[in-house]
């Protein structure tokens, strides 16, 4: 046996899902570690039955067919399933039988499995069989339900035998519970079926054999109804399937940068993989907009005006890549490039630009917002977690273990982090002593300052640009008067782009200094600090930028959409130029300089929160950059593309993982939200503000913040805002029949205040109503979990009392043993002895049902104590016996030919057997501590014993008969002799065949002889005994 | 090996498909990889078994430190030896896919944490855990008093039964508390 484990720790190859199972778990395991029982690894491989039964498997078969085959075949005979240890056929001899199996099918399987009756000669055919079923199957079928129903079965296969239950019902209940899974599978759909099965936490054979059974279920359930309908449906439903598993297929060929991923995943965890996920996704938004808007604005556009209307003058000069103006502000880059007209003259349909251009937009809003609302509801639903707090947070570093990181310095590097932070997380613990006041004191007033110095900052960040951007204007206007439009006005455009930037790179490496003098009892509020800063700063400049566009550039220009439009196209590209160049400087740099000069920066970490707020903040332009140049999403495309390959570069050249893992998950939720929060709903509120203040018209008396579309280009030309597009339309509906209805949802949903007053009202009564079932449902936790403590409480308190009684039974029993060690001493005759063991057989009896030995016989079983000490019980007696063969005296091993009377010699024999196993039994109580561990690897064992225990009951009733009537000694004294004979010759045999085991096979042929020779003794005695009663 | 694809007989890939969370297209390429494990002469037999050393060479596998828990765990021998089956080998692939469920994931990872196979997480295979994630040697393991304050806050934090042990069930509730774990529970070939 090839364990990697060896250390006779591998007791137990059940694997039980019931919480009931470690029962006493932490007593014997010490005894159990350390005990040198020979049986102590209670494998039935590992036995000599089990372990000759293995070497004839594999000398019968080469090893790999083998399994195969024998699974195959151990299948077949019984329909029932076996399942072994977790994966293997461990205890497969002690498989199911089908409720019914008789004796037939029993001896096949007896044949199949030879080996494992060499040492359990007494097994009669004639018994019942004995059906033990293997805890490990049981095991199985409660892992069938896993933890989906978890609930429905609290108890294990193991407590099911504390609660009285033979053998027998804990067999029906597990196939009742297989019945009543393939009958669920059945009743599902296809689809669900597939899923439920692939749900199933089981091996893949497990899997293909429910597969099976539920098929034929299936087919033989629609062979009785077969109609035409059905048969439709299963293939149109199959069509489906197939369809959408292409659909799957061909999404996962086209994944973008799929190796790529796996490389970075590889080497620098899933925390960093997820800035590189976080930029995908933000590519396919921006790929999503590019195709609405090209499709539905700009190839219209094209289509009836394909050519610009450039005045002459301008052209294309190479700066305007950079600044985005001159030629380009002429094209259908920005708003102003687009016709107000309704086309359609001269054949083509007609399309109204207007409406397009409204629609478009708004509709690219709107899936926006709910692509976001959705992921990140399910993200916080899924990933944001809150964990206790107080506690270490041990669990939440261990789980957290990548693996799929497979770089190999990688690995080491991420065990040494993962040191750093469990010492962390314990000395944390230990600091939670408090701290004296003036500290606290000190720190929250360096929080203070930090916050106050950072949000300055942000304002005063803030406040320059706003100086900026109206120096600019003046500019802008001065060099609009001398109409000039040379290189140098045009660069002077990147002024304000370029400062923006510069604050962006500069103000957050000055943010991150903070962490020095900040003393944060948590690292993770440390990093939610620094971004909320940056996004403070980052919110704060764009705010007075789209201030300033909507004030004074809106009321400045002619044409100022486009001129917006341009500042956002310059924006966009600089941040880019940016971006790259903080990669060049403060990756490339930082480790040029921590590698060669100052070796004791070290190599750059890779700084995800603040890269993936620079992919927020340009995601963000993007989006305000909508309406004004539709655009900007190539540009923005062509951007995020470079940049991921720019990242990825500079990541594994300069870079090295983060030291901090873990969390990466509530990170990106936290993305997420950020992304939502102030950047899209900024963005939208920028967007609609532009759109729609036809409320500000017609409310305040001031005209100064309407925001009327420019006069003189874009499509909306000449109107009030840009909503009256929409106005106007539904004017023109309202004379078509037909569309009556629009204009009815736009005059009494959209344009209505009730409407909305209810709306808000019913959310708010709902808010209302699933905050209450929150509360409720937090109340019910914490109950719930009370109970959990409670019934662990009740669990040790039982587990208690059972190991007391256990301990004054055998207290009892040893004293028991010694008198009558004393008695036998003293009598000498034949008959006395027979009464002694009668006696004695009888108090076994009375123990073993006290026990709680379910007799198969019949015997009520007495429900005092537990299945768990049956179980017990049986594999002591199995023990002993195997150690007492061991021993090589298990039985006379003189069968004394001559003797006067049988039943004495009998008796002497047996008692001496007993005495010694008894012996046995007391030498090594400690073990008996933990049945349960024992139970399902000493399956064999039990089956053995409990054979012995009922042919020793059923002796025992048979010296009773002796006793109570002194006639039926002569007719049964013969056929008793010869089973003791036969028994004893069958021992004989399987202890000599078991001395040479260890080196040569068993004569199984003859182990099997001296078998049947006891078996048919014993059908003689039963019959002979049947008859007499 | 360039008739792996066509190896992989049509009904078996569609059940393959069906009884794990593999996409066809993985399935082929990890019958593909499995087919290079074997040795030419096992390549003939109808279920080959590839040993345990050979499972871990590979690249996804080499540097893991549960490497051998896992080919434990997944391996239907009856030798115990690690090694794996095609089939073996497709449960393993499932269960560390994209698309595996947190349930299956969570039971699989606290199959492989039960380093001595009896059902719960106690003491000991805390213990070898953290040893395994820490790394074994004497320099980088923590000390035992730092161990023991581990383990007791670890089923401080996860024993609700307060049993001493960790079960499945606590496993599984502690597992939906730590969000990154099935992002981290992913082995893709």
């Amino acid at each position: 046996m090839s364990h990697y484990n060896n250390t006779g720790e591998y007791n137990n190859p059940a694997y039980h899902d019931s919480d009931t199972l470690e029962i006493d778990r932490s007593p014997s395991r010490k005894s159990q570690s350390h005990h040198s029982n020979p049986h102590g690894n209670p494998y039935p491989r590992d036995d000599g039955a089990g372990g000759q039964r293995g070497r004839s498997d594999l000398q019968q078969l080469p090893g790999g067919v083998q399994s195969s085959y024998d699974d195959a075949q151990e299948r077949v005979p019984w329909g029932g399933w076996q399942e072994g240890s977790w994966r293997g056929r461990d205890s497969i001899p002690m498989g199911l039988l089908p409720p019914r199996s008789e004796s037939p099918r029993w001896q096949q399987h007896d044949l199949n499995h030879s080996g494992y009756q060499i040492d359990q000669a007494t097994h009669y055919d004639t018994t019942p069989p004995v059906r033990l079923p293997s805890a490990t199957s049981g095991h199985v079928s409660m892992r069938f339900r896993g933890s989906r129903k978890m609930s429905l079965f609290p108890v294990g296969e193991a407590a099911l035998g504390n609660l009285g239950l033979s053998e027998d019902d804990i067999r029906n209940e597990m196939e009742n519970e297989e019945q009543h899974l393939v009958k669920e599978l059945v009743a599902m759909s296809t689809r669900d079926r597939i899923k439920a099965i692939r749900d199933l936490p089981m091996s893949f054979d497990d899997k293909k054999h429910i597969r099976g059974q539920v098929l034929a279920l299936k087919s033989f359930k629609k062979s009785r109804h077969l109609n035409c309908f059905s048969d439709c449906s299963t293939t149109v439903s199959l069509a489906f399937r197939r369809c959408g598993a292409n659909m799957t297929l061909a999404r996962q060929t086209l994944e973008l940068w799929r190796g790529t991923m796996k490389e970075v995943g590889g080497k620098f965890g899933t925390g960093v993989l997820s800035y590189f996920k976080f930029l995908k996704w933000l590519l396919m938004f921006n790929i999503f907009s590019f195709l609405v808007n090209f499709g539905f604005i700009t190839i219209p556009q094209l289509i009836y005006h394909p050519t610009p209307d450039i005045p002459t003058g301008v052209s294309f000069k190479g700066l305007e890549i950079l600044t985005g103006a001159g030629y380009f502000s002429h094209t259908v880059m920005y708003y102003g490039g687009y016709s107000n007209k309704t086309q359609g003259t001269g054949g083509w349909p007609e399309y109204n630009m207007q409406l397009a251009y409204f629609f478009t937009i708004a509709a690219y809003m709107v899936l926006c917002g709910a692509a976001l609302i959705y992921s990140m509801a399910s993200s916080f639903r899924k990933k944001y977690v809150l964990a206790d707090s107080g506690l270490g947070g041990a669990w939440q570093l261990l789980c957290s273990w990548d693996f799929s990181v497979t770089n190999e310095r990688a690995v080491r590097q991420r065990k040494n982090n993962l040191r750093i932070q469990l010492k962390e997380s314990l000395s944390e613990k230990f600091q939670v002593a408090l701290l004296p006041l003036t500290e606290r004191l000190k720190h929250y007033g360096v929080f203070l300052g930090t916050w106050l110095l950072s949000t300055g900052m942000a304002l005063g960040c803030g406040a320059s640009v706003y100086f900026l951007c109206q120096y600019d204007t003046w500019r802008t206007r001065q060099s609009a008067d001398k109409a000039s439009g040379s290189l140098l006005e045009e660069a002077a455009t990147l002024l304000l782009p370029f400062v923006v930037s510069l604050i962006n790179l500069v103000v957050p490496l000055f943010y991150s200094l903070f962490k020095k003098i900040e003393h944060y009892s948590n690292p993770r509020m440390q990093v939610y600090a620094i971004i909320v800063r940056n996004v403070i700063l980052k919110m704060s400049i764009l705010g007075i930028l789209c201030y300033y566009w909507m004030k004074d550039v809106a009321n400045t220009f002619s044409c100022w959409e486009s001129i917006v439009g341009q500042a956002l196209y310059r924006l966009v590209i600089v941040d880019f130029l940016f971006i790259m160049l903080g990669s060049f400087f403060g990756e490339f740099l930082s480790n040029v300089i921590g590698t060669k000069c100052i070796q004791s920066l070290g190599v750059p970490e890779f700084d995800v929160a603040r890269n993936v707020l620079d992919l927020i903040y340009a995601q963000t332009l993007a989006w305000i950059g909508i309406y004004f140049s539709p655009l900007l999403p190539v540009i923005q495309i062509i951007k995020f593309f470079i940049l991921f390959y720019l990242k990825k570069v500079s990541l594994t050249q300069n870079c090295q993982p983060p030291r901090r893992a873990g969390r990466a998950a509530q990170m990106q939720t936290i993305f997420i939200a950020i992304l939502f929060f102030p950047s899209f709903v900024g963005a939208l509120s920028m967007v609609a503000y532009t759109v729609w203040t036809i409320s500000n018209c017609h409310v305040s008396p001031d005209p100064s913040p309407s925001l009327p579309p420019s006069d003189n280009c874009g499509p909306f030309r000449g109107l009030n805002t840009t909503f009256s597009a929409i106005q106007i339309w539904m004017d023109d509906l309202n004379g078509v029949d037909g569309f009556q209805w629009i204009v009815w949802i736009y005059q009494h949903v959209i344009r209505s205040e009730i409407f909305y007053f209810l709306v808000s009202l019913i959310i708010l009564v709902f808010i209302y109503i699933f905050r209450q079932i929150t509360q409720g449902r937090k109340l019910l936790i914490i109950l719930l979990r009370q109970q959990i403590v409670n019934e662990g409480k009740d669990k040790a308190f039982l587990l208690e009392k059972l190991q007391t009684l256990q301990k004054s039974k055998q207290n009892k029993q040893k004293k028991k043993k010694q008198a009558r060690k004393r008695q036998e001493n003293e009598s000498s005759t034949g008959m006395l002895q027979a009464l002694l063991a009668r006696q004695r057989l009888e108090q076994e009896h009375g123990d073993s049902s006290s026990f709680g030995v379910p007799m198969p016989s019949g015997h009520s079983v007495s429900t005092t104590s537990s299945a768990l000490m049956q179980a017990m019980l049986a594999r002591q007696y199995a023990e002993d016996q195997d150690v007492a063969s061991y021993r090589g005296v298990p039985f006379p091993a003189d069968p004394a030919p001559a003797s006067s009377s049988a039943l004495i010699q009998a008796m002497q024999a047996r008692q001496r057997a007993e005495s010694q196993n008894e012996d046995e039994f007391y030498r090594a109580p400690v073990q008996s501590q933990n049945p349960v561990n024992a139970l399902p690897s000493a399956m064999i064992q039990v089956m053995q014993a409990r054979q012995r225990v009922e042919s020793e009951q059923e002796e025992d009733e048979f010296y009773r008969a002796p006793v109570h009537s002194e006639h039926p000694v002569s007719s049964t004294s013969s056929a008793m002799m010869q089973v003791m004979q036969a028994r004893l010759r069958a021992e004989e045999e399987s202890e000599f065949y078991r001395a040479p085991a260890s080196s040569q096979h068993p004569d199984v042929s003859g182990t099997g002889s001296a078998l049947i020779q006891a078996m048919l003794a014993r059908q003689q005695v039963e019959e002979e005994y049947g008859d007499r009663y | 090996m360039g008739t792996t694809a066509s190896q992989l007989r049509k009904d078996l890939l569609s059940e393959y498909q069906e009884l794990t969370f593999l996409t066809k297209q993985e399935i082929i390429l990890a019958h593909k990889r499995f087919s290079e494990l074997l040795s030419k002469e096992d390549r003939n037999i109808p279920t080959p078994r590839v040993p345990m050393e050979k499972v871990l060479s590979l690249p996804e596998l080499k540097s893991n430190p549960f490497r051998k828990r896992i080919c434990h765990v997944f391996s239907t021998s009856d030798m115990k030896d690690g090694s794996l089956t095609f089939e073996d080998f497709l449960d393993l692939l499932s269960a560390f896919s994209d698309s595996a469920t947190l349930e299956i994931k969570s039971h699989y990872a606290f199959r492989i944490f039960d380093f001595d196979d009896d059902g719960t997480l106690d003491g000991g295979d805390l213990e070898k855990l953290v040893n395994c994630l820490t790394g074994e040697t004497d320099g980088t393991r923590l000390t035992t008093e730092e161990m023991r304050q581990l383990i007791s806050n670890i089923l401080e934090e996860s024993d609700i039964d307060k049993d001493g042990t960790v079960n499945l069930s606590e496993f599984q509730h502690v597992i939906s508390r730590s969000p990154d774990f099935v992002s981290s529970f992913k082995i893709v070939l």
